[in-house]
Order: structure tokens, then sequence, then C-alpha cells
């Protein structure tokens, strides 16, 4: 069903005049207010006292919701997030979990001064309760908010926040994911903004319809309290900090705080280049059965203190793999925060003014009613982040003191396993649903000076973890075999990607087949590239281990630590599937590393050593894709030279060249333009051999070597065949310098993808020449 | 005569406090002496014993016991200067600490490291990977055996630990704290191989779920295992040479001490000892003047600590936090911000003013101690604003440089932000009273308490600047200042007044409410473990009080609540009376209402924490009285201060604490010079001397 359901646009919110938010309200619901005045006259000691006590109040919200919820994906993986709004709704201060919940929270408040204060109304002690992500709030349906208008006097002053994931909130498939899903009929009901605490008290109805929806019922009430506390903490910690500087001087910290974050981010923005940079990625499958690649394109053009991301050319909404304009607007805020607000106190209301995003309604990162969402956040928004992440790496290259904020890809999105099935480790069985939480130990991308961090978590998730293995198994009847960073999933460059982990678990106290949905991208196509000429880091791969009796191996004394050692088949998992893990079988993640950053044939070889003996990258990646050629453990440099000579001469032997004669550049002399590539005059040239590329009054292209192979090419981090996943030829993308074959880029991608490496008038080279 | 002697050897200085039994307080002071501090304590007891006029051996031959807190062990884990430790753990689950469950990424980060992911790193790995190597077994959650032991996959990762010149090897194997039988398998055959080679097990050292802390914890533990062992065999040596005849004591985080020959098995417990000496302090002065709840807080040159006295008892927390990993200590709870004296004010990239965390530390100090400093520090305005003497401290008078503090806080400070010198200086006062209120409100808050039902003291140098604001920012009637003899050494009074408290945990997870049986058995095996661990101390107590409790959560939840279980036998009733306190006290912590039984309760881990009462509890010496409360004999000199920027600089009395005695009250604003440190009673309160000579600032009328 791709018709938009006539009607559903009622339930569309977007960033909005505020004046007309205001002048919409009835007159019984004053709203507190400063003037720009108030807000000017404020000194600097007040500001600075009343902004710390505003982060100490979101700090203690985020406390309480924590140690109040009762889901280890709040507790354990720290999936959620809280804001303190001002009077309309706009974000003055945001918490660091979840950021790509920060596009989303002031569209539902947004939503709820429009069609909820003149019935039934906005007062004092109400709270409100939303999961519609096309309202916003949340990304897809299992983001559930509770926000609470706070009031000074009878004035509507602020509002606060608090957003977790839920484990389950009903649908056809466990934990509302459907793999299958085609609407969003099949997956968890979208809830507009309900009432669900009035005059102070939780309405017992209320909760009653709402738990009533989910199979961990117990669970979705104890969350819903924590929500609850948390607003309450707020409010109370809110009206502490009025009572003692005052609403109107509260308030003027709020507006300010916001100015503050947008001038500063302008202010950096305007030191920065101008120009357009592209990005296009991909998610593989859309559904269960699906066997298509889809695309998100991205062109982010930054003029003056200002960002535009223009999404059009994204393909059309499809299968599960969408999310609302809220997605899109948590991905981008999911790059931006910490790649240009990292030294920026997070008022997103005031960060957000500075981007407009340009979209074409029903694509999949702009998705009309009533398409599948579910996959939201970490499908479709992760790859706008991921891609916005792209674009502001190559715009920050270029700069020489933000260049330290560049960033390869990192892990492109959430690797979901969800096992459901019955736990009979009690007298009495019941039923167990665990989220597997593991994948969040994703790889980070490589940067310019740095390896990407192994293991270091999810880029979108600033403070998220990992339960102990010890918790999941005291929870839920499982075993986990192996939890394990994995060599060589890291992408190779210069400077590695960082490496990701795998995970392989049976069950262990249930003797019936539990359910398994799996839901991933990032299989067939890369979503971790490199950066200048890194590699890709591991794509994902999930399978089980049919046909296994595990509790027959356990009692010869062996516990297998690899595939291979199981000796049954290996079901390798589609990206979408429902699929079931019988007793004795096992379920083996592989979830993804960060891109590398730089040629890796660069690579300090004692560096790679260093990995070898570390267990981050294998021997054999050592010497076939670092080629450093490790003799009794130390490196023989005199092999490894000739090594790297002769992998050179391969790629020259591959590679597709255009004759072209654009002469040799001083390397010294010549300007940097990024990693790779330098300026003289009007010749571009290679940065590491000073081979002249590209004369940029005449040439339009660079005129790289370029060589299209299977993507195991990239590596043995690559241990799919996309021919399993989808039907486009995928393949291993390498663009070499024909000078010294150094790589200037690497990536696996459709065969029919287009990029702007190539372009001259798209890496800005014309700016650079008038500047000179 | 019987002495006690506290030690407390801090980065810098070596503090002792030694009390007599009969009502009198000698205090001393002495450089701290690296690597080898076992001759700073010796120095400091050379002090002790001549402002006795006695020699070393005669002091040392009447001394029941030295308690003894040390920074050394914290010190070489924060620097990583600790030798190479190898780690055995279960086949699979090697790189769980290097994985950190991902939050080794941030853990302890303040909020712009935490903001600042591409900031952060892992770096901090506990070892090289080389020296972390897996064995075959598995034991399941309920303790059943699912592949036993593989001995020769032992001994093979044994010789290669052995081969790599380890110092100490720690064992942490999955579900160890439910059957420990592999984990001492492993010891035993390591000590086939080397019988002197130190071993930590995390079943002995942490017997808790999560693997993670557990695994940390105890590879600390054999971080610093052989170091205290070797610091402590050889300090005990040249103690008795020199005559000790009782015992030395080694002070833990949780706030009791243990005797030394028993502290390097669980190295890691005394690591937070230096923290906490101040709180035990507080808790014995607390007694002397019948406070019950007590804010402490003590601010060095670099840090701000708070701890929480609670009707009598200091809060206790079950973890810590160092180099980014979690550690199961059983600790007083005690929090830190960069907010000392020498914090460091700074602007922001938009302008905004900070304080801190960052320090001007010792070296080069704050800009007016003109020893190459320049960036302006709470120090520095201070003096701007006349709170300290450009003369310097009474006892020190070293001058300090009025205009390298005015000049540092210029042109960082003032010049950038359009103010005037003085008001930059007024700026960064208030916002380090901003700063340390909210820390107060959130430690005090968070534990569920009132701050208005306390009273706070404020020691160490820099605090009494600032406590009588700080405290009234939180809403506390009564600040206590205290001032005797101890003032400079408040931590190693502390240390002088503790008693021996042990505790032992287990995790043993289940659903409330449990068979009362089940809590029973595991409850007296703990309280065994106490009670011989207590005989092993070598002391006499007066009396040994035992407290069990037990950590709940609702089904699933990560934090769990501490509730207090009742001694003797347990029955279903007592069960459930748990279960009921454990709601209640969530309800004092998160709001009414936010509990939800029907979820389930789960009950995680039992403890028990056995003290043993020494036959000592050192008391403050009685100071003089005034014939009436007019201080103006104690009237030193009178200067231009400012203290509140609206009121501007207004001439301020300045007492000589010297000459100040018991009953003397002083109105606000004054400053108070102390030998050691200067006291602020802000406009508005005022402030007596008591009877032990400590100050009272009251906050309101």
């Amino acid at each position: 069903m791709t018709m938009q359901i006539p009607g559903s646009e009622h339930f569309s919110s977007r960033p909005t005049n505020l004046d007309e938010i205001t002048s919409g309200l009835p007159e019984t619901l004053e709203v507190h207010t400063v003037t720009q005045e108030q807000i000017d006259d404020l000194d600097p000691l007040t500001y600075e006292v009343v902004r710390h006590r505003l982060w100490s109040v979101t700090e203690e919200m985020g406390e309480a919701l924590k140690r109040m919820s009762g889901s280890p994906i709040v507790t354990d993986a720290n999936d959620f997030d809280f804001a303190i709004c001002d009077e309309l709704g706009q974000e003055v201060q945001v918490g660091l979990y979840n950021t790509m919940l920060a596009g989303a929270v002031d569209l539902a408040i947004y939503w709820t001064l429009r069609n909820r204060s003149h019935n039934p109304g906005i007062r004092e002690g109400d709270m409100f309760l939303c999961n519609d992500p096309w309202v916003g709030g949340g990304l897809h349906q299992n983001d559930v908010i509770v926000f609470q208008p706070v009031f000074h006097e009878g004035k509507l002053f602020a509002w606060t926040s608090a957003i977790c994931h839920e484990p389950d909130l009903g649908g056809v498939g466990l934990g509302s994911f459907s793999p299958a899903a085609q609407d969003v009929f099949s997956e968890a009901l979208p809830t507009p903004p309900i009432k669900v605490v009035k005059d102070f008290d939780l309405q017992d109805d209320v909760v009653d319809v709402w738990i009533r929806r989910s199979r961990v019922p117990m669970l979705v009430n104890l969350d819903l309290r924590a929500k609850v506390g948390s607003n309450t903490v707020g409010r109370k910690r809110l009206e502490e900090v009025i009572s003692q500087y005052g609403a109107d001087t509260v308030k003027a910290v709020m507006k300010r705080m916001m100015a503050d974050a947008e001038g500063r981010l302008r202010g950096k923005l305007g030191e920065l280049p101008d120009g357009t940079w592209q990005a296009t990625g991909y998610q593989d499958q859309s559904h269960e059965g699906d066997r298509g690649v889809h695309k998100i394109t991205v062109a982010m053009t930054k003029q003056d203190d200002h960002l535009t991301f223009d999404f059009t050319g994204t393909d059309p909404q499809a299968g599960m793999i969408n999310c609302t304009y809220a997605g899109m607007r948590g991905g981008v805020m999911l790059a931006l925060l910490p790649i240009l607000a990292n030294d920026i106190p997070w008022s997103a209301g005031g960060l957000m003014r500075c981007f407009d995003l340009v979209s074409e309604e029903g694509t999949i990162n702009n998705a009309t009613y009533p398409a599948a969402v579910s996959r939201g956040p970490i499908g479709p928004a992760w790859l706008t982040g991921t891609l916005v992440a792209q674009c502001l790496s190559q715009m920050l290259d270029r700069s020489a003191d933000l260049g330290k904020s560049v960033q390869a890809a990192c892990c492109g999105t959430w690797d979901t396993a969800v096992v459901a099935g019955l736990d009979e480790r009690s007298d009495v069985p019941t039923p167990f649903l665990n989220v597997m939480m593991e994948p969040m130990a994703g790889g980070f991308g490589a940067r310019p000076e740095m390896d990407g961090m192994d293991t270091g978590g999810l880029f979108c998730i600033p403070m998220g973890r990992i339960p102990d293995v010890e918790m999941t198994e005291f929870l839920y009847p499982l075993l986990t075999l192996w939890r394990r960073e994995e060599p060589d999933s890291g992408g190779p460059g210069r400077q590695r990607g960082g490496v990701s982990a795998s995970l392989a678990v049976t069950l262990h106290g249930s003797s019936q087949p539990a359910g398994l949905v799996l839901a991933s991208a990032g299989k067939a196509v890369s979503q971790n590239n490199g950066l200048a000429g890194g590699y890709p880091g591991n794509t994902g791969l999930d399978a089980v281990a049919r046909r296994v009796d595990i509790g027959q191996i356990l009692a010869e004394g062996r516990i297998p630590q690899s595939l291979d050692d199981f000796g049954g088949d290996v079901e390798i998992g589609n990206c979408y599937a429902q699929s079931y893990l019988a007793p004795g079988e096992v379920l083996y993640m592989n979830w993804q590393g960060g891109g590398g950053y730089g040629d890796p044939l660069l690579r300090d070889p004692h560096a790679v050593r260093h990995d070898v003996v570390e267990d981050k990258v294998s021997a054999i990646a050592a010497a076939a894709v670092y080629g450093v050629v490790l003799t009794e453990g130390e490196v023989d440099h005199a092999a490894t030279g000739r090594r790297r000579a002769e992998m050179r001469d391969e790629r020259r032997k591959r590679s597709r060249t255009e004759t072209r004669d654009r002469g040799k550049l001083d390397t010294a002399r010549a300007r940097r333009i990024d990693d790779n590539l330098v300026i003289d005059g009007d010749t571009v040239g290679c940065a590491h051999c000073g081979h002249g590329l590209a004369d940029v009054t005449r040439d339009v292209s660079l005129g790289l070597a370029i060589y299209d192979g299977p993507s195991t090419d990239a590596g043995p981090q690559v241990t799919s065949d996309p021919a399993h996943y989808v039907d486009e030829v995928i393949v291993f993308r390498q663009r070499c310098c024909p000078g010294c074959w150094t790589a200037i880029t690497s990536s696996i991608v459709p065969a029919d993808h287009i990029d702007s490496t190539e372009d001259v008038s798209r890496i800005g080279v014309a700016g650079l020449v008038a500047t000179q | 005569m019987a002495y006690v002697i506290g030690v407390d050897v801090g980065g810098t200085f070596t503090d002792a406090v030694l009390d007599d039994d009969a009502g009198n307080i000698v205090a001393a002071k002495a450089p701290s002496t690296p690597p080898d501090y076992s001759q700073g304590v010796m120095d400091v007891l050379a002090v002790l014993a001549e402002q006795l006029g006695l020699p070393v051996e005669q002091m040392l031959a009447d001394t029941h016991h030295i308690a003894h807190g040390t920074t050394s062990s914290l010190n070489a884990l924060v620097m990583g200067n600790v030798p190479p430790v190898g780690f055995l753990t279960t086949v699979g689950h090697r790189d769980s600490i290097f994985i950190m469950n991902v939050e080794g990424r941030y853990l302890g980060g303040s909020p712009d490291q935490l903001q600042n992911v591409l900031g952060q790193s892992k770096d901090h790995g506990l070892l090289p990977k080389r020296h972390a190597l897996e064995v075959v077994e598995r034991i399941d959650r309920d303790g059943t055996v699912v592949v036993p032991l593989d001995e020769e996959s032992v001994r093979t990762a044994v010789r290669r630990l052995l081969d790599a010149d380890v110092k100490a090897i720690a064992v942490s194997l999955l579900w160890s704290f439910k059957n420990p039988a592999h984990e001492q398998r492993i010891r035993e055959i390591v000590h086939e191989i080397d019988p002197g080679m130190f071993v930590s097990l995390s079943s002995e050292v942490s017997p808790r779920i999560r693997e993670f802390a557990r695994s940390s914890t105890t590879v600390m533990s054999a971080q610093i295992g052989p170091g205290l062992r070797d610091y402590l065999g050889s300090l005990e040596g040249r103690l008795r040479e020199h005559g000790l005849a009782g015992p030395l004591l080694v002070m833990q985080s949780n706030g009791g001490a243990i005797a030394a020959a028993e502290a390097p098995a669980t190295a890691i417990s005394t690591v937070g000892s230096v923290l906490t000496g101040g709180v035990v302090g507080a808790v014995s002065l607390g007694e002397q003047l019948g406070h019950r709840n007590i804010i402490s807080t003590d601010v060095g040159g670099t840090t701000f600590l708070v701890g929480l006295v609670v009707d009598g008892e200091p809060v206790r927390t079950s973890s810590t936090i160092i180099n980014h990993h979690p550690i199961n200590v059983p600790t007083l709870e005690v929090h830190a911000i960069g907010s000392g004296g020498g914090a460091i004010a700074w602007l922001d990239k938009g302008g905004n003013l900070q304080v801190g965390p960052r320090s001007a530390q010792s070296v080069p100090g704050p800009a007016c101690y003109d020893a190459g400093g320049t960036e302006p520090t709470n120090t520095d305005a201070n003096l701007v604003l006349g709170i300290l003497p450009e003369a310097g401290l009474l006892g020190g008078r070293k001058a300090l440089n009025l205009e390298a503090a005015r000049e540092a806080i210029r042109l960082k400070i003032a010049e950038p932000l359009g103010l005037s010198v003085e008001d930059a200086a007024a700026a960064i006062y208030a916002i380090q009273n901003a700063q340390t209120g909210d820390l107060l409100r959130k430690t005090v808050v968070e534990t569920g308490h009132d701050p208005r039902d306390f009273v706070l003291y404020a020691f160490g140098g820099a605090g009494p600047a600032y406590c009588g604001f700080y405290a009234a920012e939180v809403g506390v009637k009564e600040c206590i200042v205290p001032l005797g003899p101890v003032a400079s050494a408040f931590s190693a009074y502390g240390l002088a007044s503790s008693d021996i408290v042990l505790a032992s945990e287990l995790s043993d997870p289940g659903q409330m409410p449990l068979d009362p049986a089940r809590a029973m058995e595991n409850f007296a095996s703990l309280e065994e473990q106490v009670r011989s661990a207590l005989e092993r101390q070598g002391l006499d107590f007066e009396r040994i009080e035992l407290v069990r409790s037990l950590d709940l959560r609702y089904t699933a939840q990560l934090a769990e609540v501490a509730v207090e279980v009742p001694a003797g036998t347990l029955d279903t009733a007592a069960m459930t009376q748990v279960t009921g306190d454990f709601e209640q006290r969530y309800a004092e912590l998160f709001g009414e209402g936010t509990g939800f039984s029907a979820a389930g309760v789960q009950a995680i881990t039992f403890r028990v924490r056995g003290t043993g009462v020494l036959p000592f509890s050192p008391a403050l010496p009685k100071v003089d009285s005034a014939a009436d409360p007019d201080p103006s004999v104690a009237l030193h000199a009178t200067r231009k201060v400012c203290l509140d920027p609206r009121l501007g600089y207004a001439d301020t009395p300045v007492y000589d604490y010297r000459k100040l005695r018991a009953g003397h009250r002083i109105t606000g604003p004054a400053i108070i010079e102390v030998p050691t440190t200067t006291v602020v009673v802000p406009p508005e309160m005022t402030g007596t001397v008591d009877h032990l000579g400590n100050l009272t600032i009251t906050t309101r009328n």
C-alpha cells in the first residue's frame, strides 16, 4: 500500500512558525515568555549559574529514568533520552543517550499545542503519552515519549519529556518488529498524544489501554511509571530553580542557551568553505522476501553559516525500512551533534535553526502513512545520519583545525535479533522475550590521526552499553558460548577502523524452539565505508547453526569457538527474516566495525604488527590487505616493501585508466585539498606522488584509475556473498592515483552506484583556485 | 598510657594525629616521600614523638595501634604504574574486559567529556590482550558445571603467563560467585607450578554478579596486591624495629580498617582510603557535637569531596569507578568534582565562564603564587576579592602576588567578558559556590534526603572560604568548621577514630519473597566469614556488630537498592517485611507511585558488614571560654572585601583565630584567619566558637 491514507496528513508534524502556534492557543492557556531585552540583560554570572542548574535537572531526570526502568534496553543499553523544552516545545537541553531522539521531541509538543490545547486542554498536572512517529517524540512506535507541561503561576512555562524504547508493544512480530510488514497495520499501533496523567494522577483506564497491547505488559507498565517519575523529578527541580531565580530569569536563560548554541554553530560554519558535498548509501532488502537495494542520497550545501540537506533522489518508501520526517531529522542530528557540536552545549532547539531539510514525501526517509516504519531509527534514519556524517567529514577534511573531527563511517546499523520462547528453569515455565543487546558494541570509524575505537559502541548513542553475559543468562534461558572482538572486522586503512564483535548463544533451560526475528542491513552492501581510500569495515553476518546438538558437544567437554566447529549446517540469515532457534542450535551474530581512513598500504608496519599481537588483525590480513610481512612475529621490512610494491602493481594491472598527461606537481609547494589531493595553479594532483591528475580549466573529471571487482576483494572482513541477499551486482570499487597507485576511494557499492569522487566541480576545486 | 595514631599518606603531605586516650590530641605533618612512602611515615612519627617529648621507641611501645590511610595504591592505578598481571577467564569471554560493556569509553566522565564522543577513547585497558588467556570450563547461572575444568588448558595458559613474566594472576570465571570450585582449582594449579605467585580470585575479591565489574575489580586488586604487600611488609618491619607492639591497620574505602597482613589479599578494598578519612572524622566529631545528619565537605587544592552521614552512619555505596572501570568495592559514598582552590577559571568557546575541573595543582599553582602560573584560579579570585590576605596564610606567611592574580583574571576572563577585574573575580566566586551547591544538592537529594535536615562540616584548606555560601545555597542552617588541633589533619583524625570494618558479600539472584531458609543460609555463611576475618585481625574488640543487607530491585532493573535485613531467624514474614522496606525506600528515592510491584522484586546480592568496635574514641580537647561574646580582642585588621557583587567591596573585620575563645560571636561579613586556612562569615550570617574550638556559622536566624 503506497497511497497515503486520506486524513492521515493531520498527524504529520513539522517544524513550524511558532507565532502561528501561539495565536492558535485558547485564551485560557496563557504562556510565559520573556522579551529580547530581558534575554540581553542577563549577566554572565546568572546565565552561567542557571545554565548549570538546568543541566543538572536533565541529568537527574535521566538518572531517575534509568534507575526506575525495568527494561534492559534502558537499564543496560541506554536507549532512551529526555529533554527540557521552552513553553512552545523548543529543545533547551537534551540528554546524552539516544541523540536521534532530539530530532523528534519538539515535533510532538508542537503537535500537542495545536491539537490538544482546546480539547481536552493542556493543564497543570497533565502528562501526555505518545508513540506516533508521524507526530514525533520518537522515531518508531517502540519509542514512547511521556511529556509534561510545567506551569508557573498559571502560565505554561516549559515542557519536560522522557522517552525510551519499549521491548514490545504488540503487532504481528516479536518485539513489534515484523520483517514481512508492508504497512504500519502489521506493526505496533501508533498512539497520538493522550493524557496519561491528569491532576497529577496516573489514569488507570489509559494505562490499561496502553499495556494491553504488549507481549510484556508488566515491563511496559514499569517503564511508563519510570517515565512519569522522571518527569516528576524534572518538574520539581525546575520549580526549585524558578523559585530561587525567578521565572523570567530562568526563561531568559533558556532562550539564551538556544541562541548561544545557534550562534556558536553558525560561527563555526562561517569559518568553513562553502560548497556542496554528496553521499549516497543503501539498505539491502526492504522486508522479508525482498531482494532489492534501496537508496538514500543527500546533497549537503553549506552557504555562509547555514546548511541545507537535500534528499531529492532518495528511493520511494518500501517494505519496513522507512522512517518518518522525525527520523530524517533525527538522522541529521545523530551526525551533527557529535561532529559539529561536540564543544557546544546541546541546546538542540538552537542548533536545529541552522539547517533546512529538503525532501520528497513518500520516500524511505520521509515516509507517509501507512508505511511500515518499525525499522525507522535503526535503518533509514541511521543511514541518513551516516551519510550526513560523510558529507560533514568531507567538508571538515578541508579545514586543518576542524579536520580532527573527521571520521570514516561507524557501524552503520543496529543488528537486531529478537529471541522469544519459554523459560523452563523454574517450577512455573514463563514466556521470555529478549532483544539481543550485544550489537551495541559496534566499531567506530577511523580518523586522520587515530584508529577507530574498537567496540566503541554506536555513534548515535553516546552513552550506550551492553549487558553483562551473566545478567542476560540470569534473566533468559540462554548460554553465551562466546562474545568477542572479531579480528579484521575494522576497515583496513592507514588508520584502521574499530573492530566489532561477534556473539554465539544457544538455548539453555528451554526444551521448546524459540521464535527468532532478524533485522539488519549492510550484509551485501557496506554501510561502514572508509574515507580517503580507507577500506570498508566488515559486512554483517547473522546465521543459525542448524541440526547441532550443543548439549552433546558440551558434555564432551568442548566449547566450540567458531561457526565451523559446530559441525551442523550453517543457515545464513537474510537481512529481514522470521525464523526459529531450536534447542541445541546456535545463533551467531557479527555486526559491523568501522571504516578505515587512508590507504592501508600506508599504514605503519609496526602498528600492523601490534594489531596482530592484540588480535585486532589476523596475520593473513596483515599480508593480504596491509602488505605487511611478519617473520617470527617481527616486521620483515624488506619483504614488506616488496609485497607492497607488488600490491600496487596488481592494482595497476587490474584497473581501467584513461590516457592523460597533466605533468608532475611539487607536493611541497602545492596546497592541500584533502588527505589525498593537492592543487598547484590550475592543476590538481596526487598528494603522495605529485602525479598531475586534472587541469581544472579543462577537465571535468579527476581521471583516477578505477577497478570494480567482487566485494571479497576488499579483504577478509567481507564474510558474506552479496548474491545471497540481493539481485543487484555488488562490487568492491577502488579508485587509485594512476601515478603511484595509492587508493583514493575504496568502497563496496552496487555496480550502478554514482558518486562525486571523480567530479572536479563537486570537490569545490573552483573555489580553491579562486581564493589562491 | 595507650596511644592511638592515625597516619594519612597523601600525595604531598603525610599527616598524623595521636590521641592519648586522656583527652589530649597532637597533630603533625611531614612531606610525603615517594616512591617509598614508609620514610614519610617514620618522619611524621618522629615529629609526633618530639611534640610529646618522648623517644619514638617509647611512643610506639605505648601505642595500641596505628591506623594508616594511603593514596599510593590509587595513584598507582590511576597513573598506570603497576606491574604486569595475567588474567585467566572462561573460554569465549576473554574480551569482556576489552569490550568493557562499551561503557568503559565514558564511565566517570564529566558532562562535557560525555558529550564529546570524538574526544573519548578506550586506551585505558587493564592489560594487553596477550596477557589475557582463556581456560576451558563453563558453569551456568545455577552454579551447575556445564563443562568441567580442562586442567591441561589451565597449565598451558599459566605457563604462557609465567613466560611473560607476570607478577600476579587474576582469575575471573563466569558464575564463579555461584560455584567457586574452578577458580579455586586454578589457584592450586598455579601454585603447583609457582608457589610464590600472587593470585586473586574473583570469587573471593568480589563474589558479585556482572562479570565485567567483577573481572575489573579482580585484575586491579592483583595489580596493587603485590605492591601493597611489599610496602606494608617493609613499613611494618620498620615500625617493629622501632618498638611498635600493637598492630598496624590499613584504612579501607568502607570507612573501617583492616590488619596490614590481611590487606593485600583484597588490596582493592583499600584504594579509596584517603577519601574516607574525613567522613569518619566527621562521624566522630558529630558524636561529640550531637549531630546525626552531616554533609561532610573536604576541599583541597584539586578536588571538592562530599560525603554524607545519615542518622550517625556514613552513607555507603557498593561500587565506584576507577580509570573508567566499574569497581566493586563497598565504600563510603564520596562524590568528587574538580572544584578545589586551584581550579582554573576559563571561558568556553561560547564565552561562558567555567570553573574547573582542570586545576593549577601545586606546580605551577595559582597565578598569585608567583611560580609561573598564568591561569586564574579560585585562589586568585579570593585574593582579588580580599578574602585572602596579600600577606598569605598566618601559618605559612608566604606572601601572595595580588598583581599577578589581577593580571591573570583580567587577561583570561574580565576583558573577554567586558567585566571589571573585580566583577570577574566575583563571578568566579559565585560560580564556584553555585557549582558546589549543585553537587551538594545532587548528593543529598539523590540519596532521598532533604538538605535542610543536615548540618554541614567544612574542612580542607579551601573549604572554609566558601562553606557559608554553599551551605546556604542548599538550605543548610548550620555549618561547622573544625578548627581545633586537628584542623589541618582532619582526615588523619578520622583514621585515629576508626574501628575495624569488614564486609563479605555474595550474589545469589532470585525472586522475592525468597525462601527464608536460603536467605538464612547465605547470611549465616557470610556472618561466619566476617567473624573469622575479624578474629584474624589480632585485636581486642569492645564488641562486634554485624549488619545484614540485601540488594533488591524490581525485575530487570539495572540499579539495586540496598535494604537492611533483621538479625536472627528469618521467616516468611521477615522476607515480606524486607520487600516492603525495599518498596518504601524506593518510593523515598524516586517518588510515590513510581514503584511497580507487579513486575516482581528480585534479590541480587547478600551482604554482611561487621564492625569490630575498638576501645578508643578520640575526643577533641576543650578550649577556654571567653568572658563575653564580643570578639574584639581577636580583631586583627580591617580590609576591603567583596563577598557579594550586589554589595561590592566593604570594610570587613579580620579576626585572628588564635585569639578567639569559646563563646565568641562574630557577625558577618567577617574573615577569620586561621594558621592553615581562611574562614569567611558571609553577610547576614553569624559565627560562634564552640567549646571544642570549632566555628559554627549560622546561615539564617
